[in-house]
C-alpha cells in the first residue's frame, strides 16, 4: 500500500496532535510549489485563507473541541466552483479575472467544516474537453507520467490529488469529466445520482448533466465526501439531496450474492489491456462472492451522439451570459453592443468552445430542431429505459470508465470525431443522471492507470461504493501512488 | 452536407465571428460532426417521451422578499458602471 494521506489518516494525525493543521497546510503549499510546476494541476493558489483556516482547526483542537470529519483536511475545487473572493476563471480567458460574489453550495458546505482549500485546480474551458489541454492555462499533466496528460475536464484536480498535493478535491462530471481524469491518474471519482449533490455556484455546461462530485484516493475518502456534500438545496431546483443511509456505514458489507452486469457493447472496442483489467475485476468480483451477469444494452451505440447534441444544445444557451457587459473578458476595441459581445465572445472563447457552442445552435436552429434536438431527446427516454431494464437484472453495471489509458500531451486527437469517441463509456451515465464510481483495476504494460466504473441504479451510491470498496480491500496494489507530492 | 454560408448563419445566431481562415477548419469540423449526429436518425423513435431525469417536477416557492447580494458587490466585476449600473455602448 501507498503511504499517501487520505481523509482519514492526515484527520488521525490531527486529532492526535501529532502534526498542527498548520503544519501540514505548509508542507502541502510547499508541496505544490515544488511540483506544479510540473504537473500545472492548480492554476490559483490560496495560501493565506488556508493558512487562517488551518490555525482556527488548531484552535479548536488545542481547546478541545469535537472535529467533524473533513474539518482541517486540505484539499481544492476545480475552477468551475464559484468561491467568494476568489477568482474563479472555468480556465477559459472570457472568465480570467471573474470574482465570485457568492459560494457554490458546495464550498459553503465543506467551508463551514473548516476545509481547508489549497487553491483552484486546472480544467478543459468551460469543462469542453478530455485531456484538460483546452485550458487557457496549458493542460495538467498525469502524476503518473508527466509525459501524458491528466485526463479531463477535471483533469487539475485528478492530478493534483493523484500528485499528492491535495487529500482529495472536488470536480463536476458533464459526460465523464470526474470520472475520466481520475481513471487515467490511477484514482477514485465519483459521479453521484443528478439531484443528489447542488449544482448551485457550479458554472453551468449542460444543466441537465452536469453534476459535481469528489475525485479521491480511497474509495472511503469518495464515501466521507459525498455524504459531506450531498444535502438538499432549494437554491437547485433539481437537488434532491441525500437519499438513505450515509454510504460510509455500508463500505465493509459482504457483497455476497450482489449481481454484477457486464454488458458486451461495453466491453467490445476498448482496447485489450483495459477489457482484460476489467474482465480481471470481475474474476475478483466472483471470488468475492458475488454473481456476475451478462447481457446485452443495444440502445448504448446511440449514446455518444445523443449527448453531444443534448449537452452542446444546452450549453449553446448557457454560454449565451458571455457578453463582456457583467463580468469577464470585454473587447478593446468596437463599433456598437452588437460589435462588441461578437467580438468579446470570439476573442473570449476557445476554439473547442466556439464548436459546442455553433454544434447547439445548429441543433437547436430551425430546421434541424427536430432532426436533432428532439430525435435525441426521444432517444434519450429509450436509454434511460434500457438502463432501468438493465437494473432488473443487476444490482451494479461493471464497466471501463475510458477505451483506453492516459494518452500523450498533445495527442489529444485533432479529429473532434475522435476525440469525442473516448467519452463512450461515460456518458450514458449522465444521460440517465444515474450515479458512477471509477476505480483502478490495474496498470498497463507501460505503468499507466487502468480505470474501471462501478455504475448504480438512482441513488444508489452506497451500493456501487461498497462493492468499489470490497475491490480495493481485496487488490489494494491497483490503487498505487504516484511518486509525487506529500506521503504521511 | 453542411456549407459555409451555413457556418456563417449558425456563428451569427451565436453572436461570433468567423474569420475566413477559421471558415474552413470550422466547416469541414462541423460537417464531421453533423455527420456523426446524423446516426441518431437510424434508430426507431422511443415510444416514451422524456420529460426530465429521476421524475423531477417543478419547485414553487412563496415570493417572498429576501436578502439579495450587495448591488455594489455585483458591479465589481464589470469593466464599465456608471452610477451604479452597468455601462453599454448605445446601438449605432
Amino acid at each position: 500500500m501507498s503511504e499517501r494521506g487520505n481523509i482519514k489518516k492526515v484527520s488521525e494525525l490531527l486529532r492526535g496532535r501529532q502534526i498542527s493543521c498548520e503544519e501540514l497546510t505548509k508542507s502541502y503549499i510547499d508541496e505544490i510549489e515544488k511540483s506544479n510546476g510540473e504537473l500545472n494541476a492548480y492554476v490559483k493558489i490560496t495560501p493565506e485563507s488556508a493558512l487562517e483556516t488551518a490555525r482556527a482547526v488548531d484552535k479548536k483542537i488545542a481547546d478541545g473541541e469535537e472535529l467533524s470529519p473533513l474539518e482541517g483536511i486540505p484539499m481544492t475545487l476545480k475552477d468551475n466552483i464559484s468561491t467568494d473572493g476568489i477568482e474563479t476563471t472555468c480556465c477559459s480567458k472570457i472568465l480570467k479575472g471573474y470574482v465570485p460574489v457568492y459560494d457554490a453550495t458546495v464550498w459553503d458546505i465543506l467551508k463551514k467544516q473548516n476545509a481547508v482549500l489549497l487553491g483552484k485546480t486546472n480544467m478543459d474551458e468551460f469543462a469542453m474537453g478530455s485531456s484538460c489541454e483546452t485550458s487557457c492555462f496549458g493542460g495538467a499533466k498525469n502524476p503518473h507520467n508527466i509525459e501524458h496528460v491528466a485526463g479531463g475536464s477535471s483533469g487539475g484536480v485528478a492530478s493534483a490529488v493523484g500528485g499528492n498535493i491535495a487529500v482529495y478535491g472536488l470536480g463536476s462530471d458533464t459526460g465523464g469529466s470526474i470520472r475520466q481524469p481520475a481513471s487515467f491518474c490511477g484514482i477514485v471519482g465519483l459521479k453521484p445520482t443528478y439531484g443528489a449533490v447542488s449544482r448551485y455556484g457550479l458554472i453551468a455546461y449542460a444543466s441537465s448533466f452536469d453534476q459535481i462530485g469528489p475525485i479521491t484516493t480511497s474509495v472511503e475518502d469518495a464515501a466521507i465526501v459525498f455524504d459531506a456534500i450531498s444535502e438538499y438545496d432549494e437554491r437547485d431546483s433539481t437537488s434532491r439531496g441525500k437519499n438513505g443511509t450515509p454510504s460510509a456505514t455500508t463500505l465493509k458489507n459482504s457483497i455476497k450474492g450482489m449481481r454484477i452486469g457486464i454488458a458486451k457493447e461495453y466491453i467490445d472496442g476498448v482496447r485489450d489491456d483495459v477489457r482484460e483489467a476489467v474482465l480481471g475485476a470481475s474474476k475478483v468480483y466472483e471470488s468475492l462472492g458475488a454473481e456476475i451477469v451478462y447481457f446485452d444494452l443495444p440502445v448504448l451505440k446511440y449514446s455518444l451522439p445523443v449527448y453531444y447534441i443534448l449537452a452542446c444544445a444546452e450549453a449553446s444557451s448557457n454560454l449565451g451570459r458571455y457578453d463582456g457587459i457583467r463580468y469577464g473578458y470585454k473587447a478593446e476595441h468596437y463599433d456598437d453592443v452588437n460589435d462588441m459581445i461578437k467580438k468579446t465572445r470570439s476573442e473570449g472563447f476557445g476554439d473547442e468552445v466556439k464548436r459546442r457552442i455553433l454544434l447547439g445552435t445548429y441543433v437547436l436552429s430551425s430546421g434541424y430542431y427536430d432532426a436533432y434536438y428532439k430525435k435525441a431527446q426521444n432517444l434519450r427516454g429509450t436509454i434511460v429505459n434500457a438502463f432501468k431494464d438493465a437494473f432488473t437484472k443487476c444490482d451494479v453495471i461493471l464497466a471501463p470508465t475510458v477505451p483506453m489509458t492516459a494518452f500523450k500531451n498533445g495527442n489529444a486527437i485533432s479529429d473532434p470525431v475522435e476525440t469525442y469517441l473516448t467519452d463512450i463509456c461515460t456518458v450514458p451515465v449522465n444521460i440517465c443522471g444515474l450515479p458512477a464510481v471509477s476505480v483502478p483495476c490495474g496498470f498497463n504494460a507501460n505503468g499507466m492507470p487502468i480505470g474501471m466504473q462501478l455504475i448504480g441504479n438512482t441513488f444508489a451510491e452506497a451500493t456501487i461504493l461498497n462493492a468499489a470498496y470490497q475491490y480495493e480491500t481485496a487488490v489494494p496494489e491497483a490503487f498505487k501512488s504516484s511518486d509525487f507530492g506529500i506521503k504521511l | 452536407m453542411v456549407t459555409r454560408e451555413e457556418i456563417l448563419k449558425i456563428a451569427t445566431l451565436s453572436k461570433l465571428f468567423v474569420s475566413e481562415d477559421e471558415l474552413t477548419k470550422l466547416t469541414s469540423d462541423m460537417e464531421q460532426v453533423i455527420a456523426f449526429a446524423d446516426t441518431i436518425n437510424s434508430a426507431e423513435d422511443s415510444t416514451t417521451e422524456f420529460d426530465n431525469i429521476n421524475n423531477l417536477s417543478n419547485v414553487l416557492r412563496e415570493d417572498e422578499i429576501v436578502p439579495s447580494i450587495d448591488r455594489d458587490k455585483i458591479l465589481c466585476n464589470a469593466r464599465d458602471t456608471d452610477d451604479g449600473h452597468f455601462l453599454v455602448k448605445k446601438r449605432a
